[in-house]
């Protein structure tokens, strides 16, 4: 079970989410950081709340975990568009 | 009874100093108050570009550096991503030409290699390069390496020597007796030690103000673009001259002409993905991005790379560079008082300087004679 996939633009697994949370890692972007979690094509946008989930659950004491940042543009823009 | 050190900072730069220091037998603590490579180091890019350093102690620092990172993966027993890339500076106008061919001039003479090559040689080197391009140097000792994967690293094996590693740790305090600062106060604890360092990048300053100690280190802001990931591109690291022209910029005349200080700095990860910098703003502590600068970032990427035109952009983000006026970061003790040291202020250097620095640092806070006069570096030099 610990190899389910949790993020699948960047096929990280629930076992490496997990290790970073052992490493150290207290918010979404530290466990973005240490294994790529939310990095890729979507940004998060499909698996940032069940990683909020697995690190709310693992850090116990009801704290809220700290998001990443939304940032632009909002979803993939050409280049070309951009500089248009 | 071993010598206790606490370091303040978890980005590059301090997680290199706890290594070097629990390697050298040091009882290390080191502190942040959030995160490994939560701030600047986090929000950066990929490059060792030595041939983009000025002439002088940052360079021979750089070189040192550099010599360290071919060995730190094995020693780290981490794969870094790191690769001897080479590295270009594109140039597209007769001006830049001139300011880069001096450039040249003086590394040749601090005797790094570093060739002018023609606009062909340069599409050669690097397929994709525009047409337009007037000329380029050409270094093929430059290299780049993973940030985050160098932090996480050197964190870890600071940890595996005997290092205590804690996260989500402000320091509200130095804790000071007389002349002497005596360790640091968190939000949960006050941690005694012989000596502190503060590595605490544009955080710097506030932590040393209640001392009297003046760090003259400005956040100086930096955006970049992320592209979706893209088949092997860059065979080397890619500088505009620019971007060589903006670093060394000074008077307000140029800062009206571009007031973003854009220039072309430009990589791929491991991954695929584009990293495609770069501004330079002093805005404060503010870390918004800037859909005007985006663009402008965009205009010479697509101008250098004219099929990056086609290319997906996945995120923005920027970090806040810790500027000096001199362009030289601050390293050492601070003079007239006891116990407490500075690694800060490298801007854009953080990734190329991280080992050398924590190994010199190592040296200077168990006493030894570092390896390199360090005078250039000192916090005094801003005294006058």
């Amino acid at each position: 079970m610990n190899d389910m996939i949790i993020c699948r633009c960047e096929g990280v697994c629930l076992s490496e989410v997990l290790d970073a949370v052992e490493d150290g890692a207290n918010s979404v972007p530290g466990i973005k950081k240490r294994v790529r979690v939310g990095m890729g094509y979507c940004q998060g946008r499909v698996c940032q709340p069940i990683v909020r989930d697995i690190l709310e659950s693992k850090l116990g004491n009801g704290t809220k975990p700290h998001l990443q940042r939304a940032q632009n543009p909002v979803r993939p823009v050409i280049l070309g568009d951009i500089v248009r | 009874m071993s010598y206790k050190v606490i370091v303040a900072g978890g980005g590059l730069i301090g997680t290199s100093i706890a290594y070097y220091l629990a390697k050298s037998g040091a009882e290390v603590t080191l502190i942040d108050s959030k995160d490994i490579a939560s701030g600047t180091s986090g929000s950066c890019d990929r490059a060792i570009m030595i041939q983009s350093k000025k002439p002088g102690p940052t360079l021979d620092l750089a070189i040192k550096s550099a010599a360290l990172y071919q060995d730190l993966e094995e020693e780290l027993e981490v794969d870094l991503e790191y690769r001897k890339s080479g590295g270009m500076i594109i140039i597209e106008t007769k001006e830049e030409l001139k300011v880069i061919k001096d450039m040249v001039a003086l590394q040749q003479k601090s005797g790094v290699d570093v060739r002018l090559i023609s606009g062909d040689e340069a599409r050669k080197r690097q397929p994709g390069l525009s047409e337009d391009l007037l000329a380029s140097t050409w270094w093929e000792h430059d290299a780049e390496v993973n940030p985050l994967k160098v932090s996480f690293a050197m964190a870890s094996a600071a940890r595996r020597l005997g290092a205590v590693i804690k996260l989500g740790s402000p320091v509200r305090n130095l804790m000071t007796e007389k002349n002497r600062v005596i360790g640091v106060e968190t939000s949960e604890e006050e941690l005694y030690a012989d000596a502190v360092v503060v590595a605490a990048g544009v955080w710097t300053p506030q932590l040393l103000k209640p001392l009297g100690v003046d760090v003259p280190i400005i956040p100086r802001q930096g955006q970049i673009l992320v592209s979706e990931r893209l088949p092997p591109l860059l065979r080397t690291g890619i500088l505009s001259a620019s971007y060589i022209t903006n670093k060394l910029r000074k008077g307000a005349s140029r800062e009206a002409a571009d007031p973003f200080g854009v220039g072309l700095a430009i990589g791929q990860t491991h991954s695929g993905s584009l990293l495609i910098g770069g501004s330079r703003q002093f805005v404060g502590y503010n870390t918004e991005t800037n859909p005007e600068v985006t663009q402008k970032i965009g205009e010479v990427a697509v101008r250098a790379f004219p099929q990056l035109a086609k290319v997906r952009i996945i995120r923005t983000f920027t970090g806040l560079r810790p500027y000096t006026a001199d362009a030289k970061p601050i390293l050492g003790a601070v003079q007239g008082m006891d116990g407490i040291y500075i690694a800060a202020g490298h801007e854009g250097d953080g990734v190329a300087l991280a080992p050398i620095t924590g190994k010199i640092m190592a040296q200077i806070v168990c006493g030894e004679e570092p390896e390199k006069d360090m005078r250039a570096f000192s916090l005094s030099r801003f005294k006058q």
